[in-house]
């Protein structure tokens, strides 16, 4: 399961990366443009939008590729089996964290669809059209927490718990070899 | 509530827990036991303000500029090149693991890929060419921290964006400590060198025609980044607009050397998103704790706590270079900062020294943690490229960089106007 959500994920963040390509080609024509006396106008306003949503579609591809950060000082001093329970710990938690986020995030995004609020910005961008899928995002790294640590904990009461070491672990494989 | 972040900090990293989320858990426990009212009713608008963010996405496309440069190989042409223009020094080759280092820090931002590039192109020469494996491999993982500190710089752009302070002024402040951090760190390797020639490797001198061929390679990373740097300072551009432009030259340069495929830009860009995820959850999270600590008056705590102290200006940032220090042989860079910022830096700045030039002195101190054991990020990746070794001898040979930061920490203080006359100058 784990594999394959990878490669799910792996297509999101190429489509998350092919949308900043496009942003930055985008902020480099408006620059080119200011040069002639023109502009497109507001691509400060979108380039924050691409970020927004980069930053929560991107959340989950760096999850399972074990990209977010952790200080490893107690853990690797232990063996493969408390390894593994600092790891469904930690995992847990940021599981539990991540939820409260997600949910947190939709009073935002209710708000905004309740009053059909727009962006105070000379585009006036409603800003449901932004945060929306910027909320989707949310909730898909939201899920593929709860997707990760379901497989680990499953391992782990079948007694294999030292095999989630490859989702769960601290770096990736090939970050420790490069 | 300062007894209560600092230990659950601890606590909490030392657990494994990922820091972004760490930052997460110690704003909701601000929230349930010192405030009055709930902060977490703000959380949704606080992820979305400090992610919707036109500054920031200067970060995906500084992350993007590098990949594309070092997956492109132009690394390898820049590494060939430096090595015609320094290897007459005593030391040889080991000041063009410097200067590439300098270089290509120069322009990607990111201290940990600039030590990877480096490490893979130069370590098989040092082999073939029986260098000491000490002071070659120190070399690369501490030219590699300079990526933090010369403009543009990813981490500058993150201490901006927490402390809302200028990103120029902050990139213009940056520029003659990582010059003359870089200028320190090759004479002090051609002074070991001729004092233990037996730690360096032979001196080459390459005739005029050669080091002439070699400028070709060279000339367009150095136009790319005055074209950043240069755009930034005239005002012609914000930093986001700058780095959109650094990304176009960099697919450009990959172009011309013929090293651009669809491979290529496909790893570029999945290894831009995974690091920016990675930094964007430990901002979202230290704004969310900004928020939590700022709300519930850690203004007011923060002043009694330094009247407590009793101590003087000086002898505060004494104690302040002492704990990144020791905080730096355990917490990673990035981590470093951000969990460090909300507290830290509101204290400084009471003191009456400049957010600028703190900014700056930060960045020399926690340069230092990249390459201070036992969690020293550049010392692993440097490590990681070597085919034969122990991380001890990448420790040893590292050491006498350490020390010359620690004088570059030291000479900020003294002299503040080593990174503040730039910005004071032009502005």
């Amino acid at each position: 399961m784990i594999a394959w959500l990878r490669n799910v994920n792996r297509a999101v963040a190429l489509a998350v990366g092919l949308g900043l390509l496009g942003m930055a080609a985008f902020v480099v024509l408006d620059v080119i443009l200011r040069q002639l006396h023109t502009s497109f106008g507001g691509s400060e306003e979108l380039a924050g939008y691409a970020m927004a949503l980069a930053t929560s579609w991107g959340m989950g591809y760096t999850l399972l590729e074990l990209g977010h950060i952790r200080i490893d000082l107690l853990r690797s001093r232990t063996g493969p089996r408390v390894r593994a329970m600092f790891d469904l710990f930690a995992m847990s938690v940021m599981t539990g964290v991540v939820v409260t986020v997600a949910v947190k995030c939709w009073p935002v995004v209710a708000r905004a669809i309740e009053n059909e609020s727009r962006a105070n910005t000379p585009l006036a961008t409603p800003l449901a059209w932004v945060q929306v899928p910027w909320f989707a995002g949310w909730v898909w790294f939201a899920l593929m927490s709860c997707a990760v640590t379901l497989a680990a904990l499953s391992l782990t009461l079948r007694s294999r718990g030292i095999e989630t070491e490859p989702f769960l672990g601290p770096f990736a494989e090939q970050d420790r070899l490069t | 509530m300062i007894t209560y972040v600092s230990a659950g900090l601890l606590a909490l990293l030392t657990l494994s827990i990922p820091v972004g989320i760490v930052l997460f858990l110690l704003g909701f426990g601000i929230d349930q036991f010192f405030s009055s009212f709930p902060l977490t009713r703000g959380l949704g608008n606080m992820v979305w303000s400090s992610s919707n963010s036109a500054t920031l996405i200067a970060i995906p496309f500084f992350v993007l500029l590098g990949e594309v440069l070092v997956r492109s190989g132009v690394a390898t042409r820049t590494y060939a090149a430096l090595d015609r223009w320094v290897s007459w020094l005593p030391g040889g080759l080991v000041h063009a693991n410097v200067a590439t280092a300098t270089m290509f820090s120069a322009t990607s931002g990111s201290s940990v890929a600039t030590a990877a590039t480096v490490a893979t192109v130069a370590m098989p020469q040092a082999e073939k060419l029986g260098y000491d494996p000490k002071l070659f491999s120190g070399a690369i993982a501490a030219g590699g921290t300079l990526g933090i500190m010369i403009p543009p710089s990813i981490n500058l752009i993150v201490y901006g964006f927490l402390t809302q302070s200028s990103i120029p002024q902050l990139f213009l402040a940056g520029l003659v400590p990582g010059i003359v951090l870089a200028l320190a760190f090759l004479i002090i390797t051609a002074l070991i060198c001729s004092l233990f020639p037996h730690l360096g490797g032979q001196r080459r001198l390459f005739p005029l025609a050669q080091m002439a061929r070699a400028l070709i390679d060279l000339v367009p990373i150095i136009i790319l980044f005055g074209l950043i740097v240069g755009s930034i300072y005239r005002g012609w551009a914000t930093p986001t607009e700058a780095a959109a432009v650094g990304v176009a030259g960099a697919f450009l340069i990959a172009a011309a050397f013929g090293g651009l495929d669809w491979t290529m830009v496909r790893e570029s860009l999945l290894g831009t998103v995974k690091i920016t995820s990675m930094i964007m959850l430990i901002i979202i999270g230290a704004s969310f704790l900004n928020f939590t600590l700022s709300s519930a008056g850690l203004g007011r705590e923060l002043t009694a706590f330094m009247e407590g102290l009793g101590l003087s200006p000086l002898g505060f940032i004494f104690v302040v270079v002492i704990l990144y220090i020791v905080l730096g042989f355990f917490i990673e860079t990035l981590s470093l900062m951000v969990v460090t910022i909300p507290i830290i830096v509101p204290m400084v700045l009471a003191q009456g020294y400049d957010v600028i030039w703190f900014g700056i002195l930060m960045i020399v101190l926690i340069e230092m943690a990249l390459i201070t054991p036992p969690v020293g990020l550049n010392l692993y990746v440097v490590q990681g490229a070597r085919k034969s070794g122990s991380l001890n001898e990448v420790m040893l040979g590292a050491l006498p960089y350490v020390l010359v930061m620690l004088a570059m920490a030291f000479a900020l203080i003294a002299f503040p106007q080593i990174a503040l006359f730039l910005p004071n100058a032009l502005t």
